[in-house]
């Protein structure tokens, strides 16, 4: 295992992974290639992903629980996919990242993507998912003390990350259709045809935060003051 | 006498990920057919007659995927006829043709994969990397069947109190909801148990250890050697340009330089490498019978 010991560094490198390295990768991948290298930056980002992993979660003790709660949780998440019509996965990354902090949601996130292209088929879409999905948990750890205060912030997070989550599937949506290369305007149009997927992906995440939200969160409380998690 | 699948599993992944990442990124007509040579002659020489219902499947998936895409794309010179006011053309349907090959190739090997990476392989690879993160998604793989498991549980007990009724849509997702939430608080609880137990068996206390040893020998080295200078090759020849190719507006031919000449057959050595190990193995094994 990679153990980072000085304090400071694994700091940076908890913030400056998943909020400037992996989407500049991305990006790089998409921009800089004259032709599609998808695949180049999902193992990158899967790699950083670990990175992150190794950063926040060196600690022992507490790491095993930590870690077997992340793993229960990424699996509950893909098991949910086979709720019909709606998908609970931003919902249940965004409560993991509300009370195990933003790199178990990121974690989540990431590993749902992988997890769940195990059955559904893997592809280059799977570096944009486990982006898309890890920053939405990424940042609702950012913001926990504030989602977990009101329960309208909590919902319109999930509104927007649902909206979110659309617009960056779109990127990859855009440069594969366009052989790698970004235009504004078939963004725009992958963005007006995708409109009803991304009013699904919204009010499916605020479906499920209304209702997982108190009752998952009360779980997840639980078991992290009882089990000191 | 060592066959592919007895090679040290790191040498393993890296052959399958040198081949399939070459056929995707490069999407070269010959290579994208090479791939699919060898990932049919590798699962069929590993095989035998088995596995019938898996070659049906991936031609009629190998069709559909061929036929797709002029369906979808309308780009193209030549048109070959007119179908509900969109032109269906030649170019679409050989980059149809082209993908769906690529496709196919890389599906077989990925079948082969599976059969040739098991569970104890895998995380043999990923625990060089992070045992943790390995530990986390082998975990979470063997969780999604038993939350199943326990879901159809927790559903037959709430059918037969009575709870339970499917007839309409909100009673349905309402009743789901409580089995999903039922199921988390278990899961849940269970980890904890789980992770207690991994604490009090010394998880995380020393260096990770593998029920299997997986040496690294000889022939590992000299298959290692060859997969890398194959693949450095092809790599060298699709930096160079060779492999440029264009479907659209019209196809343009196949015409690779001395370089990408080079290229091909260091891919094609690359792709018949394992072949070669298995038809190897199996002659052996016949002449030592035979002495007997």
């Amino acid at each position: 295992m990679i153990v980072i010991k000085n304090d400071r560094l694994r700091e940076f490198i908890r913030y400056a992974v998943p909020l400037f390295i992996i989407p500049s990768l991305v990006l790089a991948g998409g921009f800089v290639f004259e032709r599609k290298r998808h695949i180049l930056v999902s193992l990158a980002v899967a790699v950083f992903a670990l990175l992150l992993f190794a950063a926040g979660f060196e600690r022992k003790t507490t790491g095993t629980r930590k870690l077997v709660i992340v793993s229960v949780m990424t699996a509950l998440a893909f098991s949910g996919r086979f709720i019909p019509f709606l998908k609970p996965v931003s919902a249940i990354t965004i409560i993991t990242a509300l009370y195990l902090g933003g790199e178990a949601g990121f974690l989540v996130g990431a590993l749902t993507a992988i997890l769940a292209n195990f059955y559904f088929g893997q592809g280059p879409w799977t570096a944009f998912q486990m982006l898309a999905w890890g920053l939405i948990g990424f940042i609702a750890g950012l913001l926990a003390p504030h989602l977990k205060k009101n329960r309208i912030n909590l919902l319109v997070y999930g509104f927007i990350s649902g909206i979110a989550y659309s617009f960056i599937m779109d990127i990859w949506t855009v440069l594969s259709y366009n052989d790698g290369e970004f235009g504004i305007k078939l963004y725009l149009a992958a963005l007006t045809t995708a409109i009803p997927y991304t009013i699904s992906y919204a009010v499916s995440n605020v479906l499920f935060l209304w209702f997982l939200a108190e009752p998952f969160g009360r779980k997840l409380k639980r078991i992290v003051k009882k089990y000191n998690v | 006498m060592v066959r592919f699948h007895d090679l040290n599993p790191a040498v393993i992944a890296i052959w399958f990920f040198a081949v399939t990442g070459t056929a995707m990124f490069c999407s070269y007509p010959v290579i994208c057919f090479l791939t699919l040579l060898g990932g049919v002659l590798l699962f069929a020489i590993r095989n035998g007659k088995k596995h019938l219902k898996t070659h049906l499947f991936f031609l009629i998936l190998y069709v559909i995927l061929t036929l797709a895409n002029p369906l979808i794309s309308h780009n193209g010179k030549t048109v070959l006829f007119v179908m509900n006011d969109n032109p269906v053309t030649l170019e679409a349907l050989l980059y149809g043709l082209n993908s769906a090959t690529m496709l196919t190739g890389v599906l077989y090997l990925f079948r082969s994969f599976t059969q040739i990476m098991t569970s104890e392989k895998l995380l043999y690879i990923t625990s060089v990397l992070s045992p943790k993160i390995s530990m986390v998604l082998s975990m979470a793989i063997r969780y999604v069947p038993l939350f199943s498991r326990q879901g159809q549980k927790v559903s037959d007990t709430q059918k037969a109190m009575g709870l339970y009724t499917d007839d309409n849509i909100v009673d349905d997702i309402t009743g789901r909801m409580r089995i999903f939430s039922s199921v988390s608080t278990w899961a849940l609880e269970n980890g904890i148990v789980t992770a207690d137990s991994m604490a009090a068996r010394g998880y995380g206390t020393g260096r990770r250890t593998a029920l299997k040893r997986f040496p690294f020998g000889r022939t590992d080295v000299v298959f290692l050697a060859l997969t890398i200078a194959f693949t450095g090759t092809v790599a060298l020849a699709a930096a160079h340009g060779s492999y440029i190719f264009d479907f659209y507006p019209s196809v343009s031919g196949i015409h690779p330089d001395l370089v990408g000449k080079a290229g091909l057959a260091a891919f094609f050595l690359l792709v018949i490498m394992p072949v070669i190990k298995e038809t190897e193995a199996i002659i052996r094994w016949r002449y030592l019978e035979s002495k007997i």
